[in-house]
């Protein structure tokens, strides 16, 4: 028996499957695009034809993201922040502490021993502090957003950046472009600048360790590293960040397939 | 008795409170010649007073999410509530002009200085400014609100034209007492079976008595209650819940369903609690101006725009979700709203002590779109559900 779990967010979808023992067996991320609906069943038919399972096989179907209501293949929906606590408490047993940063939006999630969400924060209104920043600091700089991150560790004197709006972020780097600050200081600034505001956020939910990193910014290694820096803690972060919303909603499926079969 | 379904009653009710040029109050003038209306701020006006001088008054809560504001913008800082911004937009667009007068109180400081700012820019309107005693267990504290209420009244007689006797004011006094006890009688319907009145349909009920004289209100409720109670609905898997914290600027109503629909029966909620500011009767006998002000000191709702150092509003909070058996509370403020934010740290900590769930949410009156607060009550939902 299999648990499928598709996270369809705004511009990508994922679908996991996991066995019984809760072992990813296949999985699938394509771009959402504009019918919602299609890319949640495109998802989940290429992480069953790249796994070879039949359709059959799957007991239960949880949608998330924020197009889980148009899952309607699925057997239910739960949000993603409920997901990616079960998905982070998978991949990290140990884990109490979640953030997730994601192209626009930034959560600290506070997870039980079970995976269960005990506290959340979220930003709203503003996208301050979320991987967009980073990306138009990154256009600003003519560089990719899979750079930055490695080029920020390389900082010998950090600028200190006042601005955390993803909008004025792109004259604040171009000030400093202006006064010849190398690039490597730049993007050391703009990522403490990134983290302070994270842990701020998260501050309000208390962090706990262990402290895990997941969404799509938790690739960005400098962004690892300033987190680690202000939190005075290591963190956790896995290669499998981008599916960890699908992962979790596939652990719900497991057990609810469990609870139906019983 | 007017023979109407729920839904019916409800979308009426609806259309008058998410008027912001405010035609209900403009068409009871134009139906009582030479007759007055005076708008009045949150959080608790004595709108007794104000109908003893045979005024009407009218609830003025800014221009909720059916107005942009392009005017008001200039005359206030950037962060405070919208309502403050609202309500002069309301003003300088003259959307309140049918308001012969207008009221506010003290409650926080921007709603303190709208007033000022108000007062400077509409010359041709009455507005007053009521101050509420702060320490209610000083025995001046009722002598100092009597004085305020006879100097509101003076106001009020030299607005109307005409004096406002002891008995004009007894009746107006037994005419909201029996509006505020049948929007009682709704709430415990709803505390006792919420699946037969939802907080939405409660809300729109309660809150058209702000915009029309208490004796249409009473039949409005009356056939509303009629009809709840003979409704056909079955109960929801849903948590209960009580909403805290919306007491000055509201919530869109579509944000209550939002919330309903995210998986909650809210059962109890302080909307507009202002006007429903009373745990039982002001008395009908006696001094009737003293058995307002008494009435404010011992007889109120507890409330974060109300000091009172006698009671512990978090105590009362807690009596509350404990008395209703809630399964949560959630804690909803307006952006910027000192007051209620600045309670939830009180809130919190005895909602935890109490080992009551609870989760803090903000929102904005102008809000079109509510997938974010609704993903995150669903998620708070899905923590209290899968244990």
């Amino acid at each position: 028996m299999v648990g499928a779990g598709v996270d369809v967010g705004s511009t990508q979808t994922k679908a996991i499957l996991l066995n019984d023992e809760l072992q990813i067996v296949g999985r699938a991320l394509i771009n959402t695009g504009a019918n919602v609906t299609r890319a949640a069943e495109r998802a989940f038919q290429e992480a069953l034809a790249g796994a070879g399972i039949a359709r059959d096989r799957v007991g239960y179907i949880v949608g998330t993201g924020y197009g889980r209501y148009k899952v309607t293949f699925g057997d239910t929906q739960i949000t993603e922040i409920s997901c990616h606590a079960r998905g982070a408490s998978l991949i990290f047993p140990n884990t109490r502490t979640v953030i997730d940063i994601g192209g626009q939006d930034a959560k600290g999630i506070r997870v039980g021993e079970d995976g269960d969400v005990k506290d959340f924060v979220m930003n709203d209104k503003c996208a301050a502090g979320t991987g967009r920043f980073l990306a138009n600091a990154a256009e600003v700089l003519g560089l990719t957003l899979d750079e930055i991150g490695e080029l920020s560790l390389g900082a010998t004197n950090p600028v200190r950046v006042s601005t955390v709006c993803t909008v004025f972020v792109e004259s604040d780097v171009m000030v400093y472009m202006a006064q010849d600050k190398n690039v490597e200081d730049i993007l050391a600034g703009l990522h403490s600048a990134i983290a302070a505001r994270t842990v701020s956020l998260v501050r309000r939910i208390g962090i706990q360790d262990e402290v895990s990193f997941t969404g799509g910014v938790s690739r960005n290694l400098g962004m690892v590293r300033a987190l680690e820096e202000k939190l005075g803690t290591r963190i956790n972060v896995s290669p499998e960040s981008h599916y960890m919303g699908a992962i979790g909603a596939a652990v719900f499926a497991v057990e609810r397939a469990a609870k139906v079969a019983a | 008795m007017i023979t109407m379904a729920v839904e019916e009653i409800v979308s009426k009710c609806r259309k008058l409170v998410e008027d912001p040029a405010y035609s209900a109050v403009r068409e009871w003038k134009s139906s009582h010649p030479g007759a007055k209306a005076v708008g009045c701020f949150p959080v608790y006006s004595p709108v007794e007073l104000i109908h003893a001088a045979g005024m009407l008054p009218a609830a003025v809560i800014g221009g909720g999410n059916q107005i942009e504001i392009v005017h008001a913008d200039a005359r206030f800082q950037s962060f405070v509530c919208s309502v403050v911004k609202s309500t002069m937009e309301l003003g300088l667009t003259g959307q309140v002009d049918c308001f012969d007068g207008m009221v506010f109180h003290s409650i926080c400081d921007p709603a303190r200085n709208l007033a000022a700012v108000f007062k400077r820019n509409f010359a041709n309107q009455m507005v007053q400014y009521l101050h509420f005693p702060q320490n209610l267990d000083s025995p001046t504290a009722l002598p100092f609100l009597i004085d305020e209420y006879n100097r509101f009244k003076a106001y009020l007689t030299e607005l109307a034209g005409r004096k406002i006797s002891d008995d004009d004011l007894r009746v107006s006094i037994s005419a909201y007492n029996r509006t505020r006890s049948l929007v009682r009688e709704l709430y415990a319907i709803r505390a006792e079976k919420p699946h037969l009145a939802s907080a939405t349909e409660c809300y729109a009920l309660a809150v058209a008595g702000t915009r029309i004289p208490p004796q249409e209100h009473e039949a409005l409720l009356r056939a509303a209650l009629a009809a709840i109670e003979n409704r056909d609905a079955k109960p929801k898997d849903r948590i209960k819940v009580i909403v805290e914290g919306s007491f000055c600027e509201q919530p869109p109503i579509d944000l209550i369903r939002a919330v309903e629909e995210a998986g909650c029966y809210i059962v109890d909620d302080d909307f507009l609690l202002g006007w429903r500011w009373f745990v039982g009767d002001v008395p009908e006998v006696g001094d009737p101006v003293e058995a307002l002000a008494r009435s404010y000191i011992d007889r109120s709702v507890y409330s974060s725009v109300k000091h009172d150092v006698r009671e512990a509003k978090a105590g009362h909070l807690v009596e509350r979700a404990r008395a209703l058996g809630v399964d949560a509370v959630i804690c909803l403020s307006a952006k910027f709203c000192e007051p209620a934010l600045f309670d939830y740290a009180l809130y919190k900590r005895a909602l935890k002590i109490a080992e009551i769930p609870h989760v803090s949410l903000e929102f904005e009156e102008k809000m079109w779109t509510f997938d974010n607060i609704q993903s995150q009550v669903e998620t708070f939902v899905e923590s209290m559900l899968f244990d």
